[in-house]
């Protein structure tokens, strides 16, 4: 059995014991402590735009369809019938005013309300075996929506979504608010890698520290316009909230438009940016002079924006991706990578926006392709009898006495902690969010009679 | 404009399109991926949608604003140059692939082109111990009569999976 408390101790000295990319018990740790409680990203609020469109997404083994109800309200349903636990809707996105089960039939409406039960009176004798009014499919226990993104928890007490996401709102905002009309979300790709999923999530928050060397192809390809080293060394860590990011350092001497024009974007997009980010959000660009790179929320939505060139004449163009690890077993791992752009962007800027994205992220992306061959050797290393030797140091950034190594950055607009340059800090943020789940006792939930007997 | 014919499997013109696809795939699998640009049109477009599940009846089943590459001449050059670094790690070492080409059927297409189906099994196997991969596709591809002989201006790929069982797409299909 293993001695979890051990580990979040090593975990939290920032020696981290290597087995937990690649072991069981942590595993089901994760499934029965980590994803019962926090809040985890379904979907985007653009990808089911009208009344009956619907998507199907997981949170580990649960399935949950994510629709929009005939009143244009987001409902979150778990896709198990209440009769026999048939899956009710086994296509991954559609449109759809209800869902039958194929078993015995039972109808529920897009809303998730039970409107169809073959036989009632003759199988039932009416309500009086089953009442059948105010059914419905059991939904998620907490819902959340934020800039669109689409959250929840299975913890009925969850802390509103809001209250989790603190400080990383503000972050968020470069992202999924680009103008006041907010963004759209394309896809997503989706493709399993044998991969434990932590590291991708691990890597999204704080390592500039890969980039000169698991990315030098790109660099080398000429893919984008300045070295990439120097770029990621004075770039900027941060921890706010839930979530940690890096950033670009931006060229000195910019203003507002000119910082934003420098990364490729047309002015039009420039005013929305003016219009819908706070003095705080525009100042982090202007004065601070840094530009969000990748990020993750914990646990397992990371975020990146970068700015290639996408012709041989040398135009630069940004993009956004969204990505979650969604965990399929200690070894495995889906990821779903969605490209991102904002709603009110001209259509010229959301091809390229497109292009620039499926060049380096994504189930082909030049990014991406490295990352994830990484990923994939280190939990094959994590598998076995000897990893459970070997505490990897992840603290970077620290004197042996637990000090930083730097001051903290000062003058940087946005909230949270930032340090200039390269560290571990935002990785063990990351894990001591961890920690602070794994250490807790498993969620036990109650489960309801599904009209049973009164 | 004449709807596209089904050419016979002994008409010369399908011969040629059945050798350009065999031969295409001798280059994929030698990891000759400069002589595999030199097949391609400058204007090539190369394409491959995100399957996905769809009810029967939904009228799509891929999405028509998602695709795994949706790439021009500049996008795959750039790629191919990034596989000639030294710091190409997702394909060094690289993997053994295997294009299994076949289901060939060749139409007529617009005037010096032909439009040819394919079905393709890709075999990828990388390092020692891993499982291998499968990929399985349809290919949709129009080739163009050059004065270098048939070269290749689109293709479109239908992969078979919605969730793809492979760690990325460093390869070409």
């Amino acid at each position: 059995m293993l001695d979890l408390a051990a580990v979040v101790s090593d975990v939290r000295r920032g020696m981290v014991p290597a087995h937990v990319y690649g072991d069981p018990e942590i595993f089901a740790a994760e499934r029965d402590r980590l994803f019962t409680r926090s809040w985890v990203f379904l979907a985007h609020e653009s990808e089911i735009p009208d009344p009956g469109d619907y998507v199907v997404r997981r949170v580990i083994a649960d399935s949950f369809i994510v629709a929009r109800d005939e009143s244009g309200a987001v409902k979150v349903m778990f896709n198990m019938c209440l009769h026999r636990g048939m899956q009710v809707c086994r296509a991954e996105m559609g449109n759809a005013s209800h869902f039958r089960c194929p078993y015995h039939a039972w109808t529920y409406r897009n809303d998730g309300q039970l409107v169809g039960l073959p036989f009632h009176a003759e199988a039932y004798g009416g309500d009086d075996g089953f009442p059948r009014q105010g059914q419905s499919l059991l939904p998620a226990p907490s819902l959340g929506i934020h800039n669109g993104l689409i959250f929840i928890s299975l913890d009925p007490d969850a802390p509103p979504l809001r209250d989790y996401l603190g400080d990383f709102a503000f972050y968020l905002d470069f992202y999924t608010r680009q103008s006041p009309s907010g963004v759209e979300l394309r896809g997503p790709q989706r493709w399993r890698i044998k991969a434990n999923w932590k590291i991708g999530a691990e890597n999204f928050a704080g390592d500039s520290y890969h980039t000169p060397h698991t990315h030098a192809s790109v660099v080398e390809i000429g893919l984008f316009r300045e070295p990439k080293a120097s770029k990621r060394k004075e770039g900027a860590l941060y921890v706010a909230g839930p979530g940690a990011g890096t950033t670009y350092k931006l060229p000195p001497g910019g203003g507002f438009a000119d910082q934003l024009r420098y990364v490729g974007y047309p002015d039009e997009m420039i005013a929305g940016m003016a219009e819908s980010w706070s003095a705080g959000q525009r100042a982090l660009v202007a004065d601070s002079g840094f530009m969000v790179s990748a990020a993750t929320l914990f646990p397992n939505l990371s975020l990146v924006h970068n700015w290639p060139q996408i012709d041989a004449s040398g135009t630069v163009v940004p993009f956004i991706s969204l990505r979650q690890w969604q965990p399929v077993s200690e070894r495995e791992t889906e990821v779903l990578s969605w490209f991102a752009v904002d709603t009110a962007a001209p259509e010229e800027f959301k091809r390229n926006s497109y292009r620039a994205y499926l060049m380096c992220f994504g189930s082909s992306g030049m990014f991406e392709q490295d990352d994830v061959e990484n990923w994939v050797s280190i939990t094959d290393m994590a598998t076995g009898s000897m990893a459970r030797r070997l505490n990897l140091n992840s603290r970077m950034g620290l004197t042996s006495a637990g000090r930083p190594i730097k001051p903290t950055l000062a003058g940087f607009a946005g909230p949270g902690v930032a340090y200039q340059g390269f560290g571990e800090f935002n990785q063990r943020h990351w894990l001591c969010q961890w920690s602070d789940h794994i250490e807790r006792e498993p969620a036990i939930p109650a489960a309801a009679d599904m009209g049973g007997p009164r | 404009m004449t709807a596209p014919r089904l050419l016979g499997y002994g008409d010369p013109a399908h011969l040629a399109a059945h050798q350009f696809l065999v031969e295409e795939a001798a280059l994929l699998d030698a990891g000759d991926y400069a002589g595999w640009l030199g097949l391609l049109c400058e204007d090539i477009r190369y394409l491959m949608p995100v399957r996905v599940t769809t009810a029967r009846g939904t009228g799509f089943d891929s999405l028509a604003d998602m695709a795994h590459f949706d790439e021009d001449m500049y996008a795959l050059r750039k790629r191919v140059q990034r596989l000639a670094t030294d710091h190409a790690w997702a394909e060094d070492p690289p993997s053994r692939t295997r294009h299994l080409v076949t289901n060939i059927r060749t139409f007529s297409g617009g005037p010096g082109e032909l439009r040819v189906e394919s079905a393709l099994l890709l075999f990828r196997s990388r390092g020692d111990t891993r499982a291998a991969d499968l990929l399985s596709a349809g290919r949709t591809d129009l080739l163009r009569e050059t004065s270098d002989g048939l070269r290749l201006a689109r293709r479109e790929i239908t992969v078979d999976e919605s969730v793809l069982r492979t760690q990325n797409l460093a390869v070409f299909l």
